[in-house]
């Protein structure tokens, strides 16, 4: 309704129709709720929407609503709406127009006062605004997330190397612990994918292929919540994405760990692994299902957009979107991580660059877009160079999409050049009192010739 | 706790709509509110036999089968919180899965936590024991890079900038709304997510193995490959998946025709996987499940299947067809039954030759209406069977098929045991003109066989002579109709009444004449035979 309010407003003057159907709506359901809550809290923490308490559920029919949503409320600096019993529907139209109004404003830190001064002039006595919240609890609360992110991550790769070195040695996997991990990190990132996916930028945490398999997992299923798939399609999606790999377990480890460059025959076996893949995950012992979904994105994942990939097809197919998504995470992590026969990664930026403007590499071009809106144009863990001369490292994308090149980073590195640790966070959208922003990034880098080790920004 | 345990109880026992269901869930729910009057949550520590609330043991049972903290306890949970709220939908599907679990076989994929976790409860929590955290490494700091001089990093810096943007993804290359996808890209997105959760799996699946058996020429791999479609069939049988077994019986044929380089021992496996189907015991199961399904599959998927079965499935077929009590599977079974009979006629023999006499009788009714000109040869052993029914049906299948060989064998069944063999016999073959047989119906006509028969046998017989033997019998017919014995007696009216029915096969001048003489006869029985006959023979 608030969303159908906001459009329409956006697009006709107030006394058009559809303006008042919308506001007729709006002020019918909010009588409704306050009928049975007598108070209204909207409530915005992170990417989530509570009213009282309850987070709304996201989903695909329904996210694109709720970004707008978020959207509005962050430009305009709210946190939180009250609404009290006794609002009528002359007040939602003036808050709603308000809103509107203030969100189209550039950004400044009175924004929200100057909203809240303007609702009181106008008699809208029963809204109320507030600012996010930033108490002592929430950074607590990062801080237990934080730990989590990491018990989660440490948990998933220790059951991944499990199962693939029982499959390598002929033994029965347990196939409830890798369900567990999952779970544990679908979890995980519909309650702070930030956290998790800081973890992905590891290095040298456990053998490449344990790591890898967690990473993509990690990225898919982030990407996948940002698509707005359910719980428990987010589910099928990572158990997929972790065992994308599974068929790397019968590639001989001289093949799968040799430094410099593979022969023809060695290439021709690499190559091999996603079809078997689907072979290892038919005799996985201990599914009682078939995980056919899980086959379908092994023997996928390379096989790009135009099937002109590995394996080749002989039968028509179109290509699973998790499987999509889960070569866009695979693609993405590969590039970036250190190898046995890639010492230096290739930096975040360069690889979404790569995946973007090159059709040839056959990602799909809007599950990459998704993936770059996801962790920005600078991703998480990605060392730039500040216009103030500072170093730091991107934390998170910036959750103003508006703001895709302005991040959340790290400042690790004083003017001068001495490193700090852990440093300090910065919204990079953030202006000062003269409107100007007093950080922009001018240069991505390379972490190794600052002596950065990335990973431990994050741990 | 005891209200709860009742609760379970009655979730084990009863349908939802059941009043003694629904007032057990009323009695949790009513139980709920009054808790939430003194306390914002509820929390219990799980142990094996007992659960504790603020260290109190408030639920205590011994018998694991009926132990709730048991249920909890052995697949890892260790406390369980309820919220205001839980009493309104959420325990319902609690129950349900506490009972879901309690049925979940030991080596199970899922357990308890994944049915909890599925569940997305927002009133329900639970903390429960890691399985993997044994293993699992901590994560600490990473390795040490040589620590650089601030001077260093400053001259890096300086040196670094001013800045240079190459490498990175320009902002206009990206829609900048606050929808980051464009209606269009979601609506893509959208349906491609449809199209996953619609797409048929199995076939998926099924095809990718396909384009590998095809494409890779290595043995053992092909092995491995033709292992797994072996016996993925039973599974796909047993999940009643009856198009995607049809699926990889066709794609067989296609990869024996298309592959390179098969070695004749993964060959003869796979030209041998219709047959195996088609073999008596897995095809009895087959159809056996299908009989009893309560779920029954869709014409298109069975007519998909039975496409694929192999001749010799025809007698396993023919023997079911009885048997089967559903009428959709029954007629989807003759239609296979018959392509495979038309196409092989070997089969046809053999299916008439089973020792099953139901089989039998199926293929004879199956030939007669397909009209099968090369079964009359597996029907003459059946023609001395005991079996009545299925004298009957070889007699009615070989008037439909009507070839020469059927109507030499119909010739001698007019001498069967059997009058309505006998009967049905002699009046097709009346009716086709059959003058090879007129010798041994007028042997009959003639004889003392017809003495002790029926009426409607003499009279059978009689038109069959008069049919097939034609003016020459009319002397003969004559004599029987009409003359007088050395006493002055005529013969018996039935036998006069036949005789005169006869002539009226012949159609003759001479027979009319005959007739005309007997018009007036005193016995009804032959006048009116005589009135009918004129009939027949007309002005």
């Amino acid at each position: 309704m608030l969303y159908t309010a906001f459009r329409s407003l956006k697009l006709y003057p107030v006394e058009n129709a559809q303006v008042q159907k919308a506001l007729d709506d709006l002020a019918q359901s909010t009588q409704h709720l306050l009928d049975v809550e007598k108070e209204l809290e909207l409530r915005m923490q992170g990417e989530f929407i509570f009213v009282n308490s309850t987070r709304l559920r996201l989903d695909l029919d329904n996210y694109a609503s709720f970004s707008h949503i978020l959207g509005v409320l962050r430009q305009c600096g709210v946190g939180a709406v009250r609404i009290d019993e006794g609002v009528e529907r002359k007040q939602l139209q003036i808050f709603v127009s308000l809103l509107l109004s203030y969100a189209a404003k550039e950004a400044t830190p009175n924004k929200i006062f100057e909203l809240g001064q303007k609702l009181s002039d106008a008699g809208v006595t029963h809204v109320g605004v507030e600012p996010p919240l930033e108490t002592d609890e929430e950074a607590e609360d990062e801080e237990r997330q934080k730990e989590a992110a990491k018990r989660t991550y440490a948990r998933s790769v220790a059951v991944t190397k499990e199962v693939i070195n029982s499959i390598r040695m002929g033994r029965t996997a347990n196939v409830k612990k890798v369900k567990r991990a999952v779970q544990a990190i679908v979890d995980q990132v519909l309650n702070n994918e930030a956290s998790l996916m800081g973890l992905t930028t590891l290095r040298d945490y456990d053998e490449y292929t344990f790591t890898h398999s967690v990473n993509v997992c990690i990225f898919s299923v982030a990407l996948g919540r940002k698509l707005g798939l359910s719980k428990l399609q987010l589910y099928d999606l990572g158990m997929a994405a972790l065992f994308h790999d599974v068929g790397k377990s019968r590639v001989p480890l001289e093949v799968l760990n040799k430094q410099g460059g593979l022969s023809d025959e060695e290439w021709r076996i690499m190559q091999a692994h996603p079809w078997l893949g689907v072979l290892t995950l038919f005799g996985l012992r201990g599914y009682g299902e078939i995980p056919y979904r899980g086959m379908i994105v092994a023997y996928e994942h390379h096989m790009k957009t135009d099937l002109t990939g590995y394996p080749k097809s002989l039968r028509g197919r179109d290509l699973s979107i998790y499987s999509k998504i889960v070569a866009v995470a695979d693609g993405f992590d590969a590039a970036t991580s250190r190898r046995v026969y890639q010492t230096v990664p290739i930096q975040p930026d360069q690889v979404l660059k790569e995946m973007w403007e090159n059709p040839r590499r056959g990602y799909d071009p809007i599950i990459v877009k998704a993936f770059i809106n996801l962790i920005g144009i600078y991703p998480v863990g990605t060392c730039v160079i500040l216009d103030t001369y500072e170093v730091a490292v991107v934390h998170g994308a910036n959750p103003d999409v508006t703001h895709v090149h302005r991040p959340m980073v790290r400042v690790v590195t004083t003017p001068e050049g001495g490193l700090v640790h852990p440093g300090f966070l910065v919204d990079l959208a953030q202006r000062d009192a003269q409107g100007n922003y007093p950080r922009t990034i001018v240069k991505v880098t390379d972490p190794v010739k600052y002596g950065i080790n990335v990973a431990d920004y994050f741990v | 706790m005891q209200v709860l345990s009742k609760g379970i109880r009655a979730t084990q026992l009863y349908l939802p709509n059941n009043p003694v269901y629904q007032r057990a869930v009323d009695n949790i729910r009513a139980a709920f509110r009054q808790i939430w009057q003194a306390t914002d949550d509820l929390v219990f520590d799980v142990g094996e036999t007992e659960m504790r609330w603020e260290d109190n043991v408030v639920y205590s049972q011994d018998q694991r089968n009926e132990s709730i903290a048991w249920t909890l306890f052995k697949d890892g949970v260790r406390s369980l919180t309820f919220r205001p709220g839980v009493e309104e939908t959420e325990i319902v599907r609690f129950l349900g899965v506490l009972q879901q679990a309690r049925n979940l076989q030991a080596d199970a994929p899922d357990d308890l936590l994944t049915l909890l976790w599925a569940q997305d409860f927002q009133f329900v929590a639970y903390t429960f024991r890691e399985l993997a955290s044994e293993n699992a490494v901590p994560i600490e700091k990473g390795e040490t890079i040589p620590s650089t001089q601030p001077t260093d990093i400053r001259h890096h810096v300086q040196e670094e900038a001013p800045p240079k943007r190459e490498g990175l993804v320009s902002i206009d290359d990206f829609d900048t709304t606050l929808y980051f996808l464009e209606d269009s890209e979601v609506d893509y997105l959208k349906k491609d997510v449809d199209r996953e959760y619609s797409q048929d799996l199995r076939r998926n699946v099924l095809s990718m193995l396909f384009d590998l058996l095809e494409l890779q020429t290595y043995g053992t791999v092909r092995a491995e490959l033709i292992s797994i479609v072996e016996n993925f069939i039973p599974y796909l049988l047993g999940a009643g998946d009856f198009r995607s077994v049809a699926y990889i019986l066709r794609e067989t044929r296609a990869i024996l025709q298309r592959a390179r380089e098969i070695i004749p021992e993964h060959r003869k496996t796979l030209e041998g996987l219709p047959g195996r189907l088609s073999q008596r015991d897995a095809l009895s199961q087959l159809l056996q499940s299908l009989d009893e399904a309560a779920m029954h599959p869709t014409e298109e998927e069975l007519a998909e299947l039975f496409q694929e079965l192999s001749p010799e499935a025809l007698p396993t077929l023919m023997g079911w067809i009885a048997k089967l009590h559903n009428e959709r599977v029954k007629d989807l079974v003759q239609a296979a039954a018959a392509r495979l009979a038309q196409a092989n006629a070997g089969e046809v023999l053999k299916a008439l030759r089973s020792e099953d006499s139901g089989a039998q009788l199926e293929m004879v009714k199956l030939a007669g209406r397909l009209k099968l000109p090369g079964a009359p040869d597996g029907m003459e052993p059946l023609l001395a069977s005991s079996d009545r029914p299925l004298k009957l049906a070889v007699v009615e299948a070989l008037t439909a098929i009507a070839s020469p060989s059927a109507l030499r064998l119909l010739e001698r069944a007019i001498d069967d045991d059997d009058r309505d063999v006998r009967i049905a016999a002699v009046r097709f073959l009346a009716s086709r003109g059959y003058r090879n047989a007129a010798a041994r119906v007028e042997a009959i006509v003639s004889g003392s066989k017809l003495r002790n028969a029926d009426l409607t046998e003499k009279m059978a017989f009689f038109e069959a002579y008069g049919a097939l033997v034609g003016a020459k019998g009319i002397a003969a017919l004559d004599k029987l109709l009409v003359a007088k014995g050395l006493l002055g007696k005529r013969e018996a009216p039935e036998t006069r009444a036949c005789a005169a029915m006869a002539l009226g096969k012949i159609r003759t001048p001479e027979a009319r004449a005959v007739l005309e003489r007997a018009a007036q006869d005193k016995e009804p029985l032959v006048r009116n035979a005589v009135t009918r006959a004129l009939r027949e023979v007309g002005a």
